[in-house]
């Protein structure tokens, strides 16, 4: 199939629109942090309640304060006037409401606003960059490193969005933004790989369903990794500030939620990640067996998989276990994406097997 | 026995604040915690002299089951992989193995007897998993058995104090106790709660799929390790490489590769033929991608039986034939150049295609040899390269591309003793040079049918053009559709335990003083792993209150005379005879404590104070500073 020169063209130029909104997207996110009067923090507090994290969970006098506010004095009389079974159905329907949105879902304040709405048309553009190319192509575009980072970078803003609006996560916009914007950067110059067809070990529509997992699985890891990392630090400024100790960045953390949030939000993201890994592995063992004639060989692509699939599960398994939650898990979770992001790039880059069609040499 | 079972140490970790006080741990009377691995025995070791042998035994097991175990023998399947995908792999790829061991002569055999070089089939490796999976095994099999006692339970009695939970709300409604418990429980019922109704309360929990889930998948992870264990008992593996024209049948001699499992014996190999038709490599033959293959196509004839009918295939990388459950895929290609040798005494002893081995996969220059022992007087080997698309790159000869545009053969010769009587196994591709002595001639590129003469007459070779050959797989593997199945079901048991979460709800109503009910709603997720817990308890405490709110109103309207049908659907279609205004004691009795008490002023107040308390809860709900809800996965 001839490449479409002028649609691959379009491609890049769109994806370096992309770079540069989300560079703009960061600059707004880092103002809002300057300059916004508001403590992020506010926004976050409905959705991502932190039921289960231990550090609350020891707190018994904030649940009780909780419970001393709606466990005020019976109301003692209640009778048959006609006006007041509504008015009940009408504080019930308040309090669903109220239980479901506390807060708006769309951000507030101009840079926070700014910054958003840079990060919706700069994810709309890198769409079509990918679309584009795809059509360039006349094939599904993740056939190669470029195009993989170009379309996992993508995810991972996607998954950004739709944490922001879900569980009110703005305050991720800069951290994710910041290897978004640095990997495309090196996806853009250094591992470019022109519009182009398939090796025969490609030609399968197992790419459209086992890579399509891969991205979607990176994109969450991505940005779990990042809400883990931030979890780490401020975890550790907030130790040092309770043990009387200096921390330098106790300023930063002021915007954004407590620890125990963020931990809970980067599980989450692994949540969601961790099945849709193994689906995507499983996708892998099935299009290995139409490929090459079995469905699981210990390819170094596969071994990697599989140690990313085991320390995944390491850090599941140490979230629901006392005595390793908290920032053991958490380095847990890092270890893991150490391992991921080792399967996606060092794999390539450093070890030959089934899996070198990167377009790197 | 150590005193400390593992439903202490998790609650420790997580306080069960749905066990009544007055409620002694039932072994964790089914819930979630129960069955738990414990995060490690605190105990430290046993003391010895006071454990007999059946002591030490469950000491051991308690520690192979215990989470930190689980933890640290995941740590250690992970380490163990490293090697496996840095060092080369016997399994993999052998001719790496052969090559490490050139360039590391003294590391080499350390690491083989190490099992460095098959690392997935190591002893170690093997120990490691098998101890997971025993752990594992250890672990969930007595939580399933929990599991389906717990489905027989009932869920626990409601604590007393249910504003200590997580989630708790409080109003008054003027129904009595007993009926807006009824409908409590209805409401719940009718969301597939399970309940437990006892004096003044309901208990109601929900979600027990979760832990189905949780165990289903690492009853499939054990049940996937037995696929593979099955694969490799009663399948095998084997390669053949084919040139075209020729052909082969499924026979453990007429394989070049041949990987039995434990128990197949060679009458057990399905008996089919395969002949290679054709074969066609197609390539990009300009732009940044060339010398890139676009397909491969390989043309076969092949035979179920012998004797049965002869079919046709074009198999295709990605597309693989599949003769009597054996699966044959195209995994390689490359050229065999065909020559005939004539040796010192004038008689042709070899005509044919010899496959040479690609040692550059992007333009396809390969490497042979042609090893002629029935030459006389002496034998003759011969060591090859060939250009499929040779080029002058400036004096030394390439090959430019992987198709046979200008193929060329250059040829160095040997006489004397290929060694092949000596009784050690030889490979095909390459050429014993100790009995051999090198002929001097001058290596040229040979094009189709051009001859090169050898020295002191030992005769002459001429390269009479090529053919192609594939390599193909070919493997067998009664564990395929279970281990698909297994990772299937896995998958499932994963999603279901991500996305349910096991929850309580309880429900008191008590009288109050001068005739009003006070119902308490309190709930807490045993485990909620996806979050949204609070949006669902915010949600049951709107449905609570407008169920009762509507009840409530069905009693004064009857009481008043003005009600004619009742007005919730959800009550007709349930049909529950003690509040429906048919049944006359309990409205009769609601409409007697409404109309003694009643007084509109006061009932709007009390109104608008219970809306207050409930935007409170519902506040309280959706604050995660305010409340939390014990979490365990």
């Amino acid at each position: 199939m001839p490449v479409n020169t002028t649609l691959a063209d379009t491609s890049n130029g769109l994806l370096l629109s992309t770079v540069i909104l989300y560079a703009l997207a960061m600059l707004c996110y880092a103002s809002d942090f300057a300059f916004a009067r508001h403590r992020v923090l506010a926004g976050v507090a409905g959705a991502a309640a932190p039921a289960g994290s231990p550090e609350l969970a020891a707190m018994p006098e904030l649940v009780t304060a909780g419970v001393g506010r709606h466990s005020a004095p019976p109301v003692k009389r209640t009778a048959g006037a006609s006006g007041a079974p509504s008015a009940g159905a009408a504080a019930g329907l308040a309090a669903g409401s109220a239980g479901e949105a506390p807060a708006s879902r769309w951000p507030s304040g101009f840079w926070l606003r700014l910054g958003f709405g840079l990060t919706c048309t700069g994810v709309v553009l890198h769409l079509a960059a990918i679309l584009t190319r795809g059509l360039s192509e006349g094939r599904v575009p993740w056939g190669n490193m470029y195009e993989f980072i170009g379309a996992f970078t993508c995810m991972a803003v996607l998954v950004l969005i739709a944490a922001s609006v879900w569980y009110r996560a703005y305050y991720m916009g800069l951290f994710v933004l910041l290897p978004v914007v640095f990997a495309l950067g090196i996806d853009l110059t250094v591992i470019y790989t022109p519009a182009g067809s398939l090796v025969p070990a490609l030609q399968s529509y197992w790419i459209a369903i086992h890579v399509t997992a891969m991205i979607v699985a990176i994109g969450l890891f991505i940005f779990g990794a990042v809400v883990t990392t931030l979890y780490l630090l401020a975890d550790r400024s907030q130790r040092r500030l309770a043990a009387g100790q200096s921390s330098w960045s106790a300023g930063i953390w002021e915007h954004l939620p407590v620890p125990a949030i963020l931990d809970r939000l980067s599980y989450r993201s692994v949540l969601f990640g961790f099945p849709v890994w193994t689906f995507g592995v499983m996708a892998g063992a099935i299009w290995a067996d139409h490929a090459w004639g079995r469905y699981w060989g210990w390819d170094p692509k596969e071994t990697w998989s599989f140690i990313t699939w085991v320390v995944y599960a390491m850090f599941l398994h140490a979230r629901a276990t006392a005595g390793w939650r908290g920032r053991r898990a958490g380095w847990i979770h890092l270890a893991a994406f150490g391992c991921l992001m080792f399967n996606v790039i060092g794999v390539n880059l450093w070890i030959t097997g089934l899996h070198s069609y990167a377009g790197m040499s | 026995m150590t005193g400390v079972s593992a439903d202490d140490e998790v609650r420790a970790a997580e306080p069960d604040l749905a066990r009544p006080a007055g409620q002694p741990g039932t072994g964790g009377s089914g819930t979630g915690a129960g069955g738990r691995r414990t995060g490690g025995p605190r105990t430290g070791r046993p003391l010895a002299g006071r454990l007999g042998r059946a002591g030490w035994l469950r000491w051991i097991w308690r520690q192979l089951t215990s989470m930190r175990t689980a933890l640290i023998l995941l740590f250690l399947l992970a380490v163990a992989s490293v090697p496996g995908s840095v060092l080369p792999q016997e399994g993999i790829d052998p001719a790496a193995v052969t090559q490490y061991y050139q360039q590391h002569p003294s590391l080499a055999p350390v690491l083989n007897r190490l099992s460095l070089f098959n690392v997935f089939a190591a002893p170690w490796f093997a120990a490691i998993y098998l101890l997971l999976f025993t752990s594992l095994a250890g672990c969930v099999l007595p939580r399933a058995f929990r599991l389906v006692g717990s489905a027989r339970q009932k869920p626990p009695r409601a604590p007393t104090n249910l504003a200590r939970l997580p989630a708790s709300a409080t109003y008054a409604t003027d129904l009595t106790p007993d009926a807006a418990l009824d409908s409590a429980a209805g409401l719940l019922a009718r969301r597939r709660f399970r309940l437990h109704r006892g004096d003044g309360w309901v208990s109601a929990e929900k979600g027990y799929l979760r832990e189905a889930g949780n165990l289903l998948f690492h009853i499939a992870l054990l049940a996937l390790l037995f696929s593979v264990g099955v694969g490799g008992i009663w399948g095998y593996k084997a390669n053949r490489l084919l040139i075209v024209g020729q052909g082969f049948a499924n026979t453990p001699t007429d394989l070049d590769v041949f990987h039995p499992g434990r128990l197949v014996s060679p009458t057990d190999l399905q008996p089919f033929t395969i002949n290679l038709t054709s074969f066609k490599a197609t390539y990009v033959t300009s732009g940044p991608q060339l010398d890139e293959p676009i397909a491969y196509d390989a043309g076969m004839r092949y035979r179920a039986q012998p004797g049965g009918p002869a079919k046709f295939y074009m198999l295709t990388v990605n597309h693989p034939l599949v003769v009597d459950n054996v699966s044959i895929y195209l995994i390689g290609h490359g050229y065999a150049p065909v020559f005939k040798v004539t040796d010192g005494a004038g008689k042709v002893a070899w005509d044919g295609p010899v496959p040479f081995i690609p040692v550059q996969q992007t333009t396809l220059t390969s490497e042979g040899v042609v090893k002629v022992p029935d030459a006389q007087p002496y034998q003759l080997g011969f060591a090859g390269v060939f250009l499929p698309s040779a080029v002058d790159q400036s004096g030394q000869l390439e090959s430019a591309f992987p198709g046979p545009l200008n193929p060329r053969v250059s040829l160095v010769a040997f006489k004397g003793n290929l060694g092949m009587n000596s009784g050690q196994p030889q490979s095909v591709y390459t050429l014993d040079t100790k009995g051999l002595k090198q002929l001097p001639i001058t290596p040229r590129p040979l094009s189709a049918g051009q001859t090169e003469k050898l020295p002191g007459g030992a005769g002459s070779i001429t390269y009479l053009g090529y053919q192609q050959w594939v390599s193909l797989a070919i493997t067998y593997d009664p564990g395929q559709l279970p281990a698909l199945i297994s990772g299937i079901v896995a998958l499932a048991g994963l999603i279901l335990s991500f996305l349910i979460r096991r929850r309580r709800v309880f429900v008191r109503a008590v009288a109050g003083p001068d005739g009003g009910t006070t119902v308490s709603f309190g709930g807490l997720a045993r485990s909620d792993a996806a979050g949204g817990f609070e949006n669902e308890f915010a949600e049951l405490t709107r449905l609570l209150r407008a169920e009762h709110d509507g009840r409530a109103m069905q009693a004064r309207q009857v009481a008043d005379g003005t009600a004619e049908v009742p007005a919730d659907a959800d009550d007709r279609e349930r049909g529950e005879p003690s509040t429906r205004p048919a049944s006359p004691p309990a409205v009769a009795a609601a409409a007697t404590a409404i109309t003694a008490e009643g007084d509109t002023e006061t009932a709007a107040a009390a109104a608008a104070a219970t809306a207050a308390a409930t935007a409170t809860a519902a506040a309280a709900v959706a604050n995660p500073e305010m409340l939390t809800s014990p979490e365990e996965e």
